[in-house]
């Protein structure tokens, strides 16, 4: 599942500890997150997709597959 | 009680106190080898200094350690522990099939050992599952949709 967690923040200009401290994750998380190793949680990605002003189908998309997958 | 501590220090202390532990069985046991459980003791708070510096670092092992993981790090510690008692399993039935093969009297510690895995993996089914299948709730809803629609 591709999600668009890295473009989004790196839009805000935000570092990877920045985003990990605004949605209370550790820096590793948000890392496995953006890299598509981890998928978040229902709860957590309403919380991302919420932190970026964005609805989680736009977020996080089931049918693009994720690069280098 | 626990909440009195804090929570860099909450694991560390429990490994401490399971280390220390040992160091007084190993004491009361005495013997001429009394006094490895002043090593024994010595070894475990030095380790817990260790283990209490590596719970304060920024990765998923000191998360765990630290008692502040997250959902991903939380979920990586039970898969982790769930390796453990896998492995725990297996390592108390090969035990059970060698000592059953050389010295059945030395067997029961690995009887109970297998056993008592074996029970909490049932405990965890029962506990952690949904137990009773749930009334068929939709099937319900459907037929109130269809009288609705109808009406």
């Amino acid at each position: 599942m591709r999600n668009h967690v890295r473009e989004q923040r790196l839009l805000r200009e935000m570092s990877q500890a920045d985003l990990a401290a605004a949605l209370s994750v550790s820096r590793q998380t948000v890392i496995s997150i953006e890299s598509g190793r981890y998928l978040p949680s229902l709860p957590l990605a309403f919380r991302i997709a919420r932190f970026f002003d964005l609805t989680v189908d736009k977020m996080f998309d089931p049918d693009e597959e994720e690069a280098g997958a | 009680m626990t909440r009195f501590i804090r929570p860099r220090l909450r694991k560390p202390l429990r490994r401490a106190v399971a280390g220390l532990g040992i160091a007084g069985a190993w004491a009361i046991g005495g013997g001429q080898s009394w006094w490895l459980a002043i090593v024994i003791a010595i070894v475990v708070v030095c380790s817990t200094a260790g283990w209490y510096v590596w719970a304060g670092q920024d990765t998923d092992e000191g998360a765990l350690l630290g008692s502040r993981a997250d959902e991903r790090q939380q979920q990586v510690g039970q898969r982790a522990r769930a390796l453990a008692g896998t492995v725990a399993m297996v390592a108390a039935y090969a035990g059970l099939l060698v000592t059953l093969a050389v010295n059945r009297a030395d067997a029961w510690p690995f009887a109970i050992m297998l056993f008592a895995t074996g029970l909490g993996y049932l405990f965890g089914l029962s506990s952690y599952g949904s137990g009773e299948p749930a009334a068929d709730e939709d099937a319900d809803a459907g037929d109130q949709a269809r009288a609705a629609a109808g009406g």
